[in-house]
């Protein structure tokens, strides 16, 4: 019998005593570096955060941050008080484009696809023939295709390609565009206007299959409007959402329906005759009716006051009803003319198939955009990519199109170049590099600006060029353009660029389509974390739960109890959907709140070429998307693929009888003047001492307002990002293992089919009385003077006693070196370890972690206030900073003046559990609503 | 009958008995001893450097402020080392063509930073911080020692974390007027106790429980 295995006992014996012998030697500490400048930038303090204001794009659209760079690396994103899309808060993709950059996987250089590995060089030699050639036809023959060009820059420069080339053609093709809202203004208008809702003065607001509270460019500006104006009572106003599966608006309506889309015109047109439109009448069920009568009354009362809004997948006729209902209530809309829109219009998507088809294109340029993985599946586009005789993509990543494409070139991120975006509302702002390109790349005006023949562009001329021109011509040669120039890259936004309500015409009344076929339909969303697919490799966002179904790591398609009944299949079973030839195979997940007959599934998963993160994780959706409908898949067929597959949640469903009332206390508007505030249970005896702090100390809380939370998860991914929250991946997530220091959990007092929902972040209570503390055996769980609860990490053994009795279940254990030695994937490697926040302790394997109210962004306006010989100013946690609602305030409990101490005598304030006499120091604000008496039987 | 146990048995048993108890604990005091020993706190260990920079020359000969090359050390918790730049403010004057400068010369020319060896390490979480220890009143060579007999830089203090603790639960007798911060030659005055207790209270310098928490370093 050979040995069991190498090596032998007496070569083990002699390694043992190797490795004693050199770990007995490397007792001395290790040897460190000091590497100074050779010369020192000005005003750069080591280690002091400093903040730029730059622009970060959405779907092209450009929403103004402050990104916090320390010693040159860029470690965090934060709002910008100043720009209308930020106002001073973030979302999850914000938060999220500091990971993006880097992402270790982005392309690092110019590949060729028969030779792989090239140089800009290279490119350049291969692009002269087919740029003489089409130079030589006046352009024909080129096309560009690109994302939605909101930068001033970018249109310019394409504007003065098209005049050197006039007879190349320019196509735009965004994922997630507006076309049906576009083509609605135009029926409705005569002219593609913009619609900018003020929800700010709307009261009364009927949504149907729109979203304007969840994820997309608009959703800070129009969640801050929303919660500002609801914080007034008196202007508390009533929100009825039509729907076909929960949106984030749906959760936080007053009323909600679920509702076939089949059914949304029905609705619309109820509301339009109900105002004198005096369309024939809609065959809506008895409820769908009364919920209609309901929400039309509601928004006859309040002229001037009220707002209808139609969502990307109802057809633009509906659009146009929409604008018909808003000019008749006089709503507050404005018109404007579209940020995006050029002289000229782009061509679309079709135009270059048929192009494509008719094999005339010489050379096509595909910048910044993913059509491979994007396009409407009825266009083929990846197939039909094969006859472009010379096609280059630049991209962020080698995706998809990367892949059909001859060449590829690295663009680099939005953080690292110069550029320019416009906001929805049209107002322009400058993106600034905060660190030279990580891994080569040229921005795509550099790009474009290389195309046209000009080899040594830079992006910093280029932008700067565009400023010059625009405001020459707007106030002549006067003007000190430094300066202004300084203003805009300070403020982070060009003043008075904001568009002008256009004059519009009365809207006219459209004719209504056929509604959408009978049949099985699927409504396609864009994902609330990945958004159109682009972030899927960034793992915070892919480890971010969904805001209603909580799931992490995939998607799925949600269905109702009773249609899944109907068809035979469970949550988990995995389906095979299939429309016009096409078929996905997706995990069904059964869901509160979904309409019967339809279902809803998230874009931006089952990537093929997103990168060691995003590859093959979840269902991709586009198959489903066609051109003629790319929201709304009708006539869908699904049959179980027989086999299951699990989908993978933060919250797990648990439902005790009377706790959800308890924990999550809901009131009606009309019942707020009879409310009294609940305390934290301080009046209830205890054999603990009780709290004490220190004479001229602090006392840090925190109240959160579940009414304003739309559960947007920014607070969860800006907590990641500043507190180096590491990613566990998916096994451990099946394992029941996550490390969020906050969670924002969903709570349901009503049934399946009406769901009567809201959100409540659930950061650590530090509980004066914290049950963590007397069980820890080692004392790593101590309280301060402040009235934080402390983890020291150095003393902790890992017992997990302090998890085991936290009632919160706020603490989090590194079962493995999460963040230090046994990281998820790639999120390992040096780049990604540079995002790091260097205030923070970087967890190691064994020990437990939890909020801390952001202890380091205490400690350092302790410090500034005591170097400076001041009193502290005010604190502002990551999860505060990045709420677009402010529904998250911390501050000092001690002192008066502070928002947060007035706020527990407010008489929505309750605590979580204070039964249990754990005297939390977060406490929260209770959800309002304020339900139509009228509907009051119905009410969902 | 035979016996079992050897006469010295009962000698073997007694030794064997009292080291149980003894030598547990002989072996803790040496662990304890041994870590806090200059071997594992490398204190009094001076580190070679690219350039043999001598604080007793530019400090403790000609006079020159701390703050001259520790720039940050009054607004930042890092105290800064200077850039070349700094080095080459002099010595473009001075001693240009010192073959000990090489090095400077070099990294100004070509760019290069001169890369130090880190002489006061302390761990990755502990957050000190050199702007409010300034601001409060203690001093540089309270930490650093006599920095300015020093040809090549040493730890001087242990810098463990009982060291630290011994200074945030009774900090008056290290507190020194401000204008003598800097001061490498300060001397505790003959009523420091009284003085000390007196600075603590202007400076509102916060309870020994307070300066003992956790989160004051840790974070």
């Amino acid at each position: 019998m050979p040995p069991l295995s190498s090596p032998s006992r007496r070569e083990a014996l002699r390694l043992l005593g190797s490795g004693l012998t050199l770990a007995l030697g490397a007792c001395a500490k290790p040897s460190e570096e000091i590497v100074p400048y050779v010369r020192a930038p000005e005003e750069l303090l080591p280690g002091v955060p400093l903040r730029y204001a730059t622009t970060l794009p959405l779907s092209g659209w450009g929403r103004g941050v402050q990104a916090i760079a320390v010693d040159g690396r860029p470690i965090k994103i934060e709002g910008n008080p100043l720009h209308p899309a930020s106002r001073g808060a973030t979302d999850v993709f914000a938060e999220a484009a500091i990971l993006d950059l880097y992402d270790p996987d982005r392309s690092r250089t110019v590949t060729e696809r028969v030779n792989g590995i090239a140089s800009w060089e290279m490119f350049v030699r291969a692009w002269r023939a087919p740029l003489a050639k089409v130079r030589g036809q006046g352009g024909r023959g080129l096309h560009l295709l690109t994302g939605r060009v909101t930068s001033p820059t970018l249109a310019r420069q394409i504007a003065g390609l098209r005049a050197a080339l006039p007879e190349a053609v320019w196509h735009v093709h965004e994922p997630v565009d507006e076309a049906s809202a576009a083509r609605g203004a135009n029926l409705a208008f005569g002219r593609p206007l913009r619609a900018l809702p003020h929800l700010d003065r709307a009261e009364a607001i009927l949504c149907v299959g729109a979203d304007p509270l969840g994820p997309g460019p608009d959703q800070i500006r129009f969640a801050a409007a929303f919660a500002e104006r609801r914080r007034d009572p008196a202007r508390f106003g009533r929100l009825y959402v039509a729907e076909a599966a929960p949106t984030l608006t749906g959760i936080k309506a007053d009323h909600r329906r679920a509702l076939h889309p089949r059914d949304w015109a029905g609705l619309l047109v109820q509301v339009a005759n109900g105002l004198g439109a005096g369309l024939p009448a809609p065959g809506l069920g008895a409820e769908a009716l009364r919920f209609a009568e309901a929400a039309a009354a509601d928004l006859k009362a309040h002229p001037g006051r009220a707002l209808v809004l139609a969502g990307p997948a109802l057809p633009p006729e509906l659009h146009a009803l929409a604008h018909w209902i808003n000019g008749r209530l006089r709503a507050p809309v404005d018109l404007i003319a579209p940020p995006d829109g050029a002289d000229a219009p782009p061509s679309d998507l079709a135009g270059l198939c048929a192009a494509l088809d008719a094999g005339t294109v010489e050379a096509l340029v595909i910048l910044d955009a993913n059509p491979v993985l994007t396009a409407p599946a009825d266009l083929e586009i990846g197939r039909r990519l094969e006859r472009a005789r010379f096609s280059v993509h630049a991209g962020l990543h080698g995706d998809e199109t990367a892949g059909a494409t001859h060449w590829h070139l690295p663009l680099t991120h939005a953080l690292e170049s110069w550029s320019d975006l416009r906001a929805t509302d049209g107002t322009a702002s400058l993106v600034q590099p905060l660190v030279r390109p990580l891994y080569g790349g040229r921005s795509v005006h550099e790009v474009l600006a290389l195309l046209g023949g000009e080899e040594a562009a830079s992006g910093h001329d280029l932008v700067r060029q565009t400023w010059r021109a625009a405001w020459r011509a707007a106030s002549g040669e006067g003007g000190d353009f430094e300066t202004r120039w300084r203003r805009c890259l300070h403020d982070g936004i060009v003043a008075g660029t904001a568009a002008f309500p256009a004059a519009a015409p009365e809207p006219r009344l459209p004719d209504l389509p056929a509604g959408p076929a009978a049949g099985f339909a699927v409504e396609i969303r864009p994902d609330p974390c990945l958004w159109d697919g682009r972030l899927a490799n960034t793992a915070w966002l892919q480890e971010c739960p969904k805001p209603v179904s909580k799931q992490v790591w995939g998607n799925a398609l949600a269905l109702s109890r009773g249609e899944a009944a109907r068809r035979g299949v469970s949550a988990g079973d995995v389906v095979r959907l299939s429309a016009g030839g096409r078929a996905v195979e997706v995990t069904v997940a059964i869901e509160s709140g979904v309409a019967e007959g339809v279902g809803a599934l998230t874009l931006g998963y089952g990537r093929e070429r997103a990168g060691a993160i995003g590859d093959g994780i979840g269902a991709n959706a586009y198959p489903l998307v066609s051109a003629a409908s790319p929201w709304l898949a009708t006539g869908v067929e699904m049959v179980p693929a027989g086999r299951r597959a699990e989908v993978l949640r933060t919250q797990n469903d648990v439902r005790i009888e009377g706790e959800t009332r308890k924990l999550f206390r809901q009131i009606d508007l009309a019942e707020l003047a009879r409310a009294e505030p609940k305390g934290i249970g301080a009046d209830q005896p205890s054999l603990l001492a009780p709290w004490q702090g220190d004479a001229d100390g602090h006392a840090w809380g925190m109240v959160i307002d579940t009414a304003a939370c739309i559960g947007c998860n920014a607070c969860v991914v800006a907590c990641q990002s500043e507190n180096n929250v590491p990613v566990v991946g998916p096994e451990e997530i099946a394992r029941g293992r996550m490390m969020h220091w906050l969670r924002v959990d969903l709570y349901d007092s009503g049934t399946p089919e009406a769901p009567r929902a809201g959100f409540q972040p659930v950061p650590c209570m530090h509980c004066e009385h914290a049950p963590c503390e007397p069980v820890c055996p080692v004392a790593a769980s101590v309280h301060d003077g402040e009235g934080l609860n402390l983890q020291v990490y150095n003393r902790c053994v890992g017992t997990r006693f302090c998890q085991a009795n936290c009632p919160y279940k706020v603490r989090r254990f590194n079962f493995f070196g999460y963040a230090d030695g046994q990281e998820y994937a790639h999120l390992g490697a040096e780049p990604v370890r540079a995002q790091r926040n260097p205030n923070v302790t970087v967890r190691a394997r064994g020990v437990m972690e939890k909020c801390t109210y952001c202890v380091q962004r205490i400690a350092t306006e302790r410090q500034a206030a005591e170097r400076d010989g001041r009193p502290m100013g005010a604190v502002s946690t990551a999860c505060q900073s990045a709420c677009p609602t402010r529904a998250i305030r911390f501050g000092d409990l001690n002192r008066a003046d502070d928002g947060v101490a007035a706020l527990r005598r407010d008489p929505r304030h309750y605590a979580l559990l204070e039964e249990l006499n754990t005297r939390p120091r977060t406490t929260y604000l209770a959800d309002l609503r304020a339900p139509n008496p009228d509907l009051a039987e119905d009410r969902s | 009958m035979v016996q079992i146990f050897r006469p010295g048995a009962d000698s073997v048993a007694r030794v064997v008995l009292a080291s149980m108890a003894v030598v547990p604990v002989l072996a803790v005091g040496l662990a304890y001893t041994l870590w806090r020993s200059p071997y594992a706190t490398a204190q009094n260990v001076t580190r070679e450097q690219p350039v043999p920079f001598s604080h007793e020359h530019h400090v403790g000969g000609l006079g020159i402020d701390c703050r001259y090359c520790h720039t940050s050390v009054e607004t930042a918790a890092f105290a800064g080392i200077p850039p070349t730049e700094t080095c080459m403010s002099c010595h473009s004057q001075i001693w240009t063509n010192a073959p000990m400068l090489a090095p400077v010369r070099t990294s100004l020319a070509e760019e290069r930073p001169l890369v130090w060896r880190r002489v006061h390490t302390l761990p990755a979480y502990v957050y000190f911080n050199h702007s409010v220890h300034g601001a409060k009143g203690v001093g540089c060579t309270t930490c650093h020692g006599p920095i300015q007999t020093m040809k090549l830089v040493y730890q001087a203090a242990p810098l463990t974390m009982g060291w630290c603790l011994d200074c945030h639960r009774d900090p008056a007798p290290h507190l020194r007027p401000h204008e003598a911060v800097f001061d490498v030659g300060w001397q505790a005055p003959a009523d420091q106790e009284r003085v000390g207790r007196r600075l603590a209270e202007e400076r509102h310098i916060r309870s020994p429980e307070r300066l003992s928490e956790c989160s004051i370093c840790h974070r």
